[in-house]
């Protein structure tokens, strides 16, 4: 709760119904997926709740923003923002803090067709977006956590993953101009947007040092650095026609399937072989997803149920496939495409596994081009969590794969971890091949303590295992412990972030569980 | 849901916040891409279905307690079931049950409902309607010249809101029947209130009570089916009532009958219509009329961690709303111009009234209905229709704050007219909604 002169400050800066101190909404708030894990890796209890947040507010603009910054610096209150609300890094480490939940801002504010951008606020979501952008026959890139998330929080705040990625990108390469309240309560416009003459967005750097490597460099600061309140990111041609006809009822709706879309499995039965049709296709700039997955996480995309999962095992039990969509807006277009493809098959001696042995509903199709997959992650045990990911070359992101899977193995006999034989892997191709990315999704039981403080070590052992291996830094590398961890074994990096929440957060007002601490 | 089964989903909500959006792949436009009116209105998360999962669990641990605070959260809810059909769309929690549960609790806790709906129960209690109306005006709706057949295997089950305050539609309903040469009786003072009002605010035991005494009356007559122009009484009586007790009788929906006798050419639209015409679809009569199917499988445990349910445990998804026959109808009368809204089927969004919030919190109700009133309009339609007498009230209200220039029929209404029903006839149907 907040002292009543505090509350009353908030108040009149956003209206007393858009601001609550009450048991029942703080609690609420301090609930989020995985945070069980999160409290059992920092030896606390592991209960799905975090520190319980002073107080939620809901500012409807940026100089609402700006003046809620403002008042946390008077009266030392830390602040966390969230835009969708997805995950632990939404959540407050201290009782010293309030929620900034951006709901009410879900402005479109721009769609640029022609430069190819859209402007946005934090409460604008995926799917939203992209169903106004295929108006124009564009697309936007999506992270894997799904169409109902915020692209602003993940351009800005998040990694950026996604399963469109070929031809989508990541969110860290793709943000443009932003609108940024610092820690301290300053408006920073970044890019062509703060240029003082005909300001706009198309651009995130102006002349000068670039900020953006600062504003969120690889893995965003997770509101640790202040709250964006608008974006400006890539649009993309939608890879198709934009007909979108879906019959019948949810979920087992049968999608009219555009006219010049494919979907390829491919077999590479081992990781080295694997990696060199993934470069080969990723070379030719053909696909539109393009994604390795183990046997497990290929029948998840394919399943909307356990049971129905059940039904892939024959798809399940591939070794290293490749999972590949093409999708043309002309015939010859198409064409083209499936002609690369044919080489590539014939050249590497593979077959295209769909429509022989399997043929998905054409619903998959549509999930595809609507960026839902990821969530097909969730349907086995409901509890799931990348015990490890990194960003780097095929070679790297394949060796981290084939080495944990003993590491895994070790933590599926002790029955704590569901058992995917170690494999369990999603990775994704960027920028024609020039980077990938590589996560391991972890199936575990949230409501089993075992299966929770299991799936706890099995992370930690995977850091260190990454440390020790040179295998890169993962993506989970929040918080002091972690930033202290792996920082002295990468240039010490972690002393010039911590100069940098410094520099922009003099009073440490903005909470920094998931990034990293002035100290 | 029994308890243990509530026991294990409310440690299950991923907070992914999908329900508080129509199926992702559904989505058509950033403004019509929501589906809980609730969070649309109230913004903090616990008003979503997810939300109000939280909630539950925060009870159980004991983080929070029973409070007026958590009472207008939980009660701010339609129960429209919006959430869990995009819940469960890949993941397999009961948002909708959890919610119904929760106030159960409520109740018990002394705590819930809401103390408007306190009052409406007691009149339920006391007269058998939750309007407070005396029992002996229940027929009042009924013109002289409407032939009911004491003797007839098909009962017309009017419900409180159609007898009381939407008596046009009780009206055109008894009208077509007599139109097509059915024969139908009434239970005349012996229909007492369904039992939906109660059943959804928590009061589950005043519910049972009355869910007897329909079932008593209705099966001591003879009666083979019994069909409902009120898509609450409709969906108590089809989905809620055997989760309790079973009966002997068939139920349906006026839009499943009417569509019956037009197939089969008992009922001939002869005049012309020239109206644009958009369809809300009730919630009670879409997506949540779906039966709980008996499932008597078992959990297998297939690896540590993976259980399956041999065979699949039956999900309520919608599949078997009524979506169809309203749509058959519309269609069929001359002249009239069908066009779709965005929000419809399985994923429709909320008239705004049920689940008691109509009279607890007039203005979320009121809200709600401008919402989709806009919605209606964006379509070029110049009337919204439905099946439904408290959507029927609810729209209504809606336009008229909205001041919209749609209008609103209830369907059998505008069968009624395409039938040819002479104006003066019509009229005095008409004269009754005011
Ligand atoms: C099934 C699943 C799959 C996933 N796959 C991917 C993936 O492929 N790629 C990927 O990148 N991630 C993935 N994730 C993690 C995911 O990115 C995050 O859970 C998700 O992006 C959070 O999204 P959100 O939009 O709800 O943002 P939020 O949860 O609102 O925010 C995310 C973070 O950014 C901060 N933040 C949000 N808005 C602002 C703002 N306006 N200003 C400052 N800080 C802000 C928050 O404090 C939080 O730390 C996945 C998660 C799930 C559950
Ligand atoms: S109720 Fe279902 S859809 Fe809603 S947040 Fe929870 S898991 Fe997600
Ligand atoms: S039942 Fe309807 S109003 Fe209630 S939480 Fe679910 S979607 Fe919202």
């Amino acid at each position: 709760m907040l002292k009543k002169q505090i509350l009353e400050e908030f108040q009149k800066t956003v209206g007393p119904e858009n601001i609550d101190d009450g048991e029942v909404m703080t609690n609420a708030y301090a609930y989020n997926w995985c945070m069980e894990l999160v409290n059992c890796m920092e030896e606390k209890e592991p209960i799905p709740f975090s520190p319980i947040p002073k107080a939620i507010i809901l500012p409807s603009n940026v100089e609402e923003v700006q003046q809620i910054v403002k008042l946390c610096n008077k009266y030392d209150i830390q602040f966390k923002a969230q835009s969708t609300g997805l995950g632990p890094w939404n959540q407050p480490s201290s009782e010293n803090c309030i929620i900034l939940d951006l709901r009410r801002m879900n402005k479109i504010v721009k769609i640029d067709d022609k430069n190819l951008y859209a402007v946005v606020e934090p409460y604008v979501s995926g799917a939203q977006l992209q169903a106004e952008t295929m108006k124009y026959d564009l697309t936007v890139h999506m992270p894997g956590a799904g169409p109902q998330v915020s692209p602003l929080a993940s351009a800005t705040s998040m990694n950026g993953p996604g399963f469109t990625s070929p031809h989508t990108g990541h969110s860290a390469r793709n943000v443009l101009g932003v609108e940024w309240v610092l820690p301290d309560g300053e408006i920073l416009r970044l890019g062509s947007t703060g240029l003082k003459n005909n300001p706009d967005w198309f651009s995130g750097d102006g002349p000068g040092p670039s900020l953006r490597g600062i504003m969120r460099g690889w893995a965003g600061a997770k509101s640790g650095i202040g709250v964006f309140t608008k974006v400006a990111f890539k649009l993309f041609p939608y890879p198709c026609s934009t007909k979108f006809k879906l019959k019948g009822i949810s979920p087992n709706y049968e999608f009219d399937i555009p006219d010049f879309m494919k979907l390829y499995v491919m077999d590479c039965k081992n990781y080295n072989y694997l990696k060199k049709v993934f470069l080969a296709v990723e070379r030719e700039e053909i696909s539109f997803i393009c994604s390795h997955l183990s046997g497990y996480g290929l029948g998840a995309i394919f399943s909307n149920s356990i049971e129905s999962l059940m039904d892939k095992i024959p798809i399940a039990s591939t070794h290293a496939p490749l999972v590949i969509v093409i999708a043309a807006r002309t015939r010859r277009e198409f064409e083209y495409k499936q002609k690369v493809m044919n080489k590539i098959m014939a050249e590497f001696k593979l077959e295209n596994i769909i429509g022989t042995k399997y043929t998905p509903n054409s619903l998959f199709y549509a999930e595809a081009l609507r960026s839902n997959l990821g969530l097909h992650g969730f349907i086995a045990t409901g509890g799931f969590q990348s015990s490890k990911g990194q960003c780097d070359t095929a070679t790297v992101c394949l060796n981290t794969t084939k080495m944990s899977i003993p590491l895994k193995k070790k933590y599926i006999k002790k029955g704590v971890i569901a058992n995917d034989f170690g494999e369990g892997v999603w990775m994704t191709s960027y920028e024609s091949g020039h980077y990938f990315h590589v996560e391991s999704p972890t199936l575990f039981d949230q409501t089993n303590e075992k299966s929770v403080n299991g799936m706890a070590e099995n992370m930690n052992e995977n850091y260190q295992f990454d440390l020790i291996k040179h295998l890169g830094a993962p993506f989970f590398v929040e918080g002091d412990r972690m930033h202290d961890k792996f920082g002295p074994h990468m240039m010490n990096y972690h002393k010039w972030l911590r100069k940098i929440k410094e520099a922009f957060d003099p009073n440490g007002i903005a909470d920094s569980g998931f990034y990293i601490s002035a100290k | 849901m029994d308890e243990e089964e509530y026991q294990k989903m409310i440690k299950r909500c991923l907070r992914c916040s999908i329900c508080k959006w129509i199926p992702q792949v559904q989505i058509k436009s950033q403004k019509y891409a929501t589906a809980c009116p609730a969070i649309d209105l109230y913004n903090f998360h616990p008003y979503s279905g997810g939300g109000k999962i939280i909630l539950a669990l925060a009870l159980e641990m004991g983080r929070i307690k029973p409070s007026e605070e958590l009472r207008d959260i939980v009660y701010k809810c339609t129960e429209c079931g919006n959430c869990a059909i995009a819940c469960k769309f890949l993941n397999t929690l009961e948002p909708l049950e959890i919610i119904m549960r929760l106030r159960e609790k409520l109740v018990e806790a002394g705590c819930g409902p809401m103390p408007k709906q306190k009052a409406y129960t007691e009149a339920v209690k006391n007269v058998n309607n939750p309007y407070s109306e005396p029992h002996e005006n229940r027929m009042d709706w009924l013109p002289n010249d409407i032939k009911i057949d004491p003797n007839a295997k098909l009962l017309y089950y009017i419900g409180c809101t159609s007898s009381y305050r939407r008596k046009e539609m009780a009206i055109a309903a008894a009208r077509i029947m007599n139109a097509a040469g059915v024969a139908f009786r009434i239970l005349q003072d012996e229909e007492y209130c369904c039992g939906s009002p109660i059943l959804r605010t928590g009061e589950i035991h005043t519910f049972q009570e009355f869910l007897n005494k329909n079932v008593d009356i209705i099966e001591s007559k003879g009666i083979e089916t019994v069909v409902f122009s009120c898509a609450g009484c409709y969906d108590t009586f089809k989905v809620d009532y055997p989760l309790y007790r079973d009966y002997n009788f068939k139920v349906c929906h006026t839009v499943e009958f009417f569509n019956e006798l037009l197939e089969a050419g008992e009922l001939k639209l002869t005049k012309e219509i020239p109206i644009t015409a958009t369809y809300h679809d009730p919630c009670h009569l879409g997506r949540n009329a779906e039966r709980y199917e008996q499932w008597d499988g078992e959990e297998v445990k297939l690896i540590p961690l993976i259980s399956i349910n041999i065979p699949p445990k039956p999900k309520r998804t919608g599949k078997a709303g009524i979506y169809d026959p309203p749509r058959n109808i519309l269609k069929k009368i001359p002249g009239l111009k069908f066009i779709e809204m965005e929000r419809i089927r399985e994923y429709a969004y909320c008239c705004g009234a049920g689940a008691g919030v109509k009279s607890a919190f007039p203005e979320m109700a009121l809200n709600t209905a401008k919402i989709r009133i806009e919605e209606a309009e964006d379509t070029g339609a110049d009337v919204i229709v439905s099946a439904c007498p408290f959507c029927s009230t609810n729209l209504q209200d809606g336009i008229s704050e909205s001041g919209s220039k749609l209008k609103y029929y209830d369907i059998s209404e505008l069968l009624l007219m395409s039938l040819g029903l002479e104006p003066e006839k019509l009229k005095q149907a008409l004269a009754e909604v005011a």
